[in-house]
């Protein structure tokens, strides 16, 4: 039976065969470039969407955090969703025109620019040279002089529109359409003659989108903030990179990110295989490069699938990442069809290689602006989101956490509607039928309000949102003197003076769905000032274990309440003596200003306070290094606090390191633990990537979730994770290490694990794919482990997983089978649950052996994957 | 009478000089060649042009034949200077017997330069010569503790081995012995892989990331990064440079390993002499060249294979089996096979290690050494140049078989 094709459903498919007719004419001679001419290879990116519209300067913190990804050599920023006032434009003159920026290599250039590529086409509603600063040199760390770069405010002339559309058989387009296709191609031709043909490279085209805007220099990201004076410019989105090419000294910033398609700008972490296929993938559809990076042809892509073929987000996330393997089997059938027309179309344009892209996209025909993250489908790049909903709303993608933190922070200490911390922070996991691998931010007009709201969904459309009915605190307010009650001066005076932790910790977890903010605040302000001088440890510790667990807050934002219990802590930090000063108790303090006082414990001091503001990220300044020196000297308890990315906390130390004690707060940076011998670690939060590589021996706990490749070629040691694993956890790993997942892992969880028999020396990991709700209530995952290659060719070892519904199925494994837990297995793994109950409050009993509200026994509750030449008969399917 | 030893690489003349100098400590009479394989490619298609005399007043007693090796500007770390231009392959406890090991550690000390431990671990019997030891990270991580970090004055990154590019180590089951198992904690008999790549380094600047860990670590080690050479391979030594390595170390095809599957022992990636001109041209265009040593390695046999590389524009060069053809290697190729070692050199079972001793290999070995360098003096003395410095880069001084029997006519 053959469709009835109307004009309806022609028309899509003409228009889309007519814009790429239209671009017949840039085909160059000879052949496509087999490789990009600028390798591209790695960086930063990071990017923020907020329901109001931000300065500039925000972008600098997580761009100075990720300045150890680039090398200075290129480094770009975008801009969406403008503020008409800033770029002394009406509102309306920002909705409708093209805000045209062209760079110019030779100041020279400019007149022949506007002559031949502004003058003829263009109504210029205002036009003029970006500001600098007076000399680049001032700006720290910039080494090479920025373009000049002209910005214009255009819309093309009718008559001009009417006879493109004529000669380029446009004419059944939409003028914004037209109008488009315009900018795009006139755009290509500067850049053809200014730019990318032989000779001399003089000006291109940096953006040309509505709305949107897009500076780009040889020099770190900030950098260009700074010289272009953006710091006061404000929009809604920000996206920002930092670019380490391996293409070094003869540079020039063309190729640095983010490019721009049409009405989108794209940055890029990793790089293709395969940008000759892409290459000729676009040229087939009329699509030629002219700057030769893997970037330019992403942006490429995306402005094909989205302006050209007008798929729905969906498809163009789908053709950039297929959804494949098992993934593809998950997915429904009417979607199976259609992704299976896509790939089959689209699948030689599909960047195949580590990546990761952060798209800025201002949808000028709604006012609307998009921020969009998309991972490819193996997860080779780190990446983070984050959202913080309140009175105003951000969401935040990032390679790395601490740069959101950064940012967060950066933007708290100027408006208190933002929080340091944010509400939700989770990982995309690419190419899957979960989530699509890609998050996507819209920010949209209210209701004519003048307003902005922000929705955040995933690939699917499916919602993130933070838990309803809750409020951000106003930490600016202070506390109301009523906010002390009786009840809890008396409760708290007890515990404190009976030294028990745990009992403050209980009070502050019993009490708090009922209690308000202030109650908490006085509260721990109240323990802070009690414990300070008279009991530390004690306050610290209690205040540790309110950071740490998790249970219901009510209406109060979790985010909030980690603020507030920090602050509490840090009270208590900066009362501790520094290493100069007399003073008694246990606890001392060092900083940055006064790291030279370092030396050894008196008699009585046991605890090293490390004040982490003012060092260095690596190298012989880190506060991690400064840790090496202590423990040397002989202090047995170091505590890194303020952490802001600084890195590879609890390395160094050198083997055999039992009796010694690390602590770390906040945003520790990657590489943790790695190597540990002995030693005990415990992050109070998130963990990043790399952590406990190779480690030996040792404790390690995580109140919080762990990035990529944890515990890489790890050897051994006691391992707890309260939330997720990302990508690769115990890859070739070996020996003995005992680890327990409380949630789950992304992908390749231990392949090629060689650890032995786990009941006679060897280690196993425990996957217990559970979470905590808003209530603090431990409930299972939807599944306990979404991935594949589940000890993937392992020739040791084991996985204890939580599955009593059997929900794994064979095609997860490669080279394991699934069998029965043994009482043999029960009597291993029970002692390490137990530590875990202890650590996390994840009961053994009532949360992980109980399953639909019955007891059950753990054969009925756990299952294992066990190489399947260690697998015996008498263990017996775990069917 | 050697119609069956050799092969067109190793051929009977370079194996028996080999053996000369191994026990003489000098070159062989000119009734062998001791220079020159039959590969019909690489570095057996190239030639030195000697001028007609040298310079009357240079003498071989001033020709140095020292290498730097940390030629970074503002870098804290030793400027760590070798006595000969070349140092000993990494080759696992594993692949090798602890002998072959100890005897390559020796030979290290008593030349002033370095061996490697290859990707299986550091065992005990090579920490006195650790000032000597390079120890290896390699992509499966085997062995790698802080310890075997912190004695190190040289860490090397092995991404990549030439020998089998793209495809990780594979140390074959019974290969792995009870003391191999130990020294890597795996379980015996199993067979042993590394990643091809390292699972925490997918993009440049997770080589950085990486490299940063091992600094900190030990802020002293120098950094090598050795890869094999792929098409972008000078993005590859660029990206390093910029990551904070001291040493781009590339590793051409021509090499051996001991652990691998005999089919992955194979000719892919791009043959070294292209690769070290192109990298070194690279680099100038940089500006870097100065900052960065670039080694060299895989199918190195003899001095004038070095010098060759050096004339290309390497800094110095890495070998491998020509150590092991001094340990009495004849290159039957059964390496990988845990008793297939005739020699007992490359195997750690303990009926066939015996074969040798650590006294006699290491004498062995200083005996090559020994012997090239006279050769390698002996070469830079015709060249007419008083240092292995003064070498590098001189294409001029090469020629090319197949270019030359054009430009004659």
């Amino acid at each position: 039976m053959t469709k009835r094709r109307t004009h309806n459903q022609a028309f899509p498919t003409a228009r889309a065969e007519a814009l790429i007719r239209a671009n017949a004419c840039f085909r160059p001679d000879g052949e496509l470039p087999l490789r990009p001419r600028e390798a591209e290879g790695g960086c930063g990116v990071t990017g923020f969407a907020c329901t109001i519209p931000v300065s500039g300067r925000h972008i600098y913190e997580p761009s100075i955090q990720m300045r150890n990804r680039g090398n200075g050599k290129g480094g770009g920023i975008a801009a969406c969703g403008l503020v008409p006032e800033d770029l002394g434009v009406s509102r309306k003159v920002l909705q409708e025109d093209y805000l045209l920026q062209v760079a110019l290599l030779d100041p020279g250039a400019r007149g022949e620019v506007e002559r031949k590529y502004l003058e003829p086409f263009f109504e210029i509603d205002q036009g003029g040279m970006i500001p600098t600063v007076d000399d680049y040199r001032d700006i720290e760390l910039l080494e090479i002089k920025p373009p000049d770069v002209a910005r214009y405010f255009v819309r093309v002339k009718p008559d001009v529109l009417q006879r493109f559309a004529e000669d380029k058989g446009l004419t059944a387009l939409s003028e914004r359409d037209v109008a488009d296709e315009f900018i795009y191609q006139n755009s290509l031709r500067l850049n053809q003659e200014f730019y990318a043909s032989l000779g001399e490279q003089r000006a291109f085209v940096v953006s040309h989108g509505r709305n949107l805007l897009i500076v780009k220099i040889v020099g770190f990201a900030e950098a260009a903030v700074q010289y272009y004076r953006m710091q006061d410019m404000r929009a809604h989105v920000w996206i920002a990179h930092q670019r380490y090419p391996t293409k070094g000294r003869v540079w020039h910033p063309g190729g640095a990110h983010p490019f721009i398609g049409l009405n989108e700008a794209l940055v890029h972490n990793g790089d293709f295989a395969n940008y000759h296929s892409v290459s000729e993938y676009l040229a087939q559809r009329n699509r030629f490069p002219q700057f030769l990076t893997d970037t330019e042809v992403s942006v490429q892509l995306f402005d094909l699938w989205d302006r050209i073929y007008r798929y729905p987000l969906e498809y163009s996330i789908e053709a950039m990442a297929p959804t494949t393997e098992l993934d593809f089997d998950q997915l429904p059938q009417e979607k199976q069809r259609i992704y299976r027309q896509l790939q089959a179309t689209h699948m030689h344009g599909s960047p195949d290689g580590p990546w990761f892209f952060i798209i800025a996209r201002s949808l000028a025909n709604s006012g609307e602006f998009q921020l969009i993250g998309i991972t490819d489908t193996a997860m080779l790049r780190p990446q983070v989101f984050a959202l913080q909903e309140g009175e105003v709303s951000i969401g935040l993608i990032c390679s790395e956490k601490q740069a959101i933190d950064a940012t967060l922070a950066s933007l708290a200490s100027e408006d208190k509607r933002f929080t340091p911390i944010a509400d939700h922070y989770w990982n995309a996991r690419g190419g899957s039928h979960t989530d699509g691998g890609a998050f996507v931010l819209t920010v949209s007009p209210n209701n004519g309000s003048g307003e902005y709201v922000m929705r955040v969904t995933d690939k699917f459309g499916r919602p993130v949102a933070t838990p309803p009915g809750q409020v951000h605190a106003d930490l600016s307010v202070a506390v109301r003197s009523e906010a002390r009650t009786e009840e809890d001066s008396d409760d708290l005076k007890d515990a404190a003076e009976r030294g028990d932790a745990g009992a403050l910790f209980a009070k502050v977890r019993d009490s708090l769905v009922e209690w308000d903010y202030d109650r908490l605040r006085w509260f721990v302000d109240e323990l802070a000032d009690q414990t300070a001088d008279a009991a530390p440890a004690l306050g610290i510790d209690a205040l540790t274990l309110c950071l740490d667990r998790r249970y219901p807050t009510g209406d109060k934002k979790r985010s909030s309440v980690l603020t507030i219990l920090r602050g509490g802590l840090e009270r208590i930090f900066e009362r501790q003596p520094r290493l100069s000063q007399g003073g008694a108790g246990a606890l001392r303090r060092i900083t940055w200003d006064t790291r030279e006082t370092l030396r050894g414990p008196d008699d009585g001091e046991t605890t090293l306070l490390i004040d982490a503001r003012g060092f260095s990220p690596e190298g012989e300044n880190c506060d991690a290094a400064l840790a090496v020196k202590a423990y040397h000297l002989g202090w047995q308890r170091l505590v890194h606090y303020n952490v802001r990315g600084t890195r590879f906390h609890a390395v160094g130390f050198g083997p055999d390191t039992a009796g010694l004690r690390i602590d770390c707060y906040d945003n520790p940076g990657d590489y943790l633990g790695s190597g540990i011998d002995g030693l005990e670690c415990y992050v109070h939060g998130n963990a990043q990537d790399q952590l406990c590589q190779i480690a030996k021996s040792g404790k390690l706990v995580v109140y919080g979730d762990v990035g990529q490749t944890f515990l890489y070629g790890a050897k051994g040691g006691e391992v707890y994770v309260l939330g997720n694993a990302a990508g690769r956890p115990l890859i070739n790993a070996v020996g003995r290490p005992k680890v327990v997942i409380n949630g789950t892992a992304l992908d390749f969880l231990a392949e090629s694990f060689m650890a032995g028999d786990p009941h006679n020396g060897g280690g196993f990991a425990i996957l217990n794919g559970v979470q905590f709700d808003a209530d603090g209530n431990v409930v299972p995952l939807e599944l306990p482990y979404p991935g594949s290659n589940l000890l993937s060719l392992a020739s040791g070892g084991c996985i204890f997983v939580r599955d009593p519904h059997h929900s794994l199925v064979e095609e997860q494994l490669n080279g394991g089978v699934y069998r029965r837990l043994t009482t043999a297995d029960w009597k291993l793994i029970l002692p390490f649950l137990q530590e875990n109950e202890r650590l996390f409050g994840i009961q053994v009993e009532r949360d992980l052996l109980t399953v639909e509200g019955e007891l059950q026994p753990p054969e009925h509750v756990y299952r294992k994957v066990v190489p399947l030449a260690h697998a015996t008969e008498t263990d017996g399917a775990g069917e | 009478m050697f119609d069956t030893l050799g092969d067109y690489r190793w051929t009977a003349d370079l194996l028996v000089s080999n053996w000369v100098m191994a026990e003489t400590g000098h070159a062989p009479g000119p009734h062998l060649n001791s220079e020159t394989g039959d590969s019909g490619g690489g570095f057996d298609k190239l030639r030195l042009r000697f001028p007609e005399a040298p310079p009357a007043d240079l003498q071989r007693e001033d020709i140095s034949t020292e290498l730097l090796l940390n030629r970074r500007k503002d870098d804290s770390r030793p400027k760590l200077k070798i006595d000969v231009p070349w140092y000993g392959g990494g080759m696992s406890f594993g692949s090798v017997s602890v002998y072959t090991m100890m005897a390559k550690a020796r030979v290290a000390k008593a030349w002033n330069t370095f061996s490697c431990t290859g990707e299986g671990g550091y065992p005990p019997r090579l920490v006195p010569y650790a000032k000597h030891i390079i120890t290896q990270v390699a992509t499966g991580l085997f062995g790698v503790r802080e310890e075997t970090i912190q004695r190190a004055p040289i860490v090397e990154f092995k991404y990549a081995q030439g020998a089998k590019p793209g495809l990780g180590g594979h140390l074959l089951g019974d290969k792995n012995t009870p003391a191999v198992a130990a020294m890597r904690e795996a379980v015996q008999g199993f067979p042993l892989f590394s990643p091809f790549p390292f699972h925490s380094v997918y993009s440049v600047e997770d080589h950085r990331k990486h490299l940063d860990w091992i600094a900190h670590v030990n802020p002293n080690a120098l950094l090598s990064a050795k890869v094999s050479t792929p098409v972008d391979v000078d993005m590859v030594a660029v990206g390093s440079y910029c990551a904070g390595a001291h040493i781009a170390h590339l590793d051409g095809s021509y090499g051996g390993t001991g652990a691998a599957p005999n089919v992955a022992k194979k000719n892919i990636a791009m043959p070294i002499e292209y690769a070290i001109n192109r990298v070194h041209q690279f680099l100038v265009d940089e500006g870097i060249r100065e900052q960065m040593t670039l080694i060299a390695s895989g199918g190195v046999r003899t001095p004038m294979d070095i010098a060759k590389a050096i004339a290309l524009g390497a800094d110095g060069c890495v070998v491998g089996t020509a150590e092991l053809v001094a340990l009495g290697c004849i290159r039957c190729g059964n390496c990988e096979s845990g008793r297939g070692c005739a020699r007992g050199i490359a195997t750690t079972d303990t009926e066939l290690m015996d074969l040798m001793t650590t006294q006699w290999c290491t004498q062995r070995l200083v005996n090559l050494y020994s012997a090239w360098r006279e050769m390698l003096v002996d070469i830079l003395y015709r060249l007419g140049l008083d240092s292995v410095a003064a070498l590098r880069g001189r294409t001029d001084l090469l020629t090319h078989l197949d270019y030359e029997s054009n430009a004659a006519s």
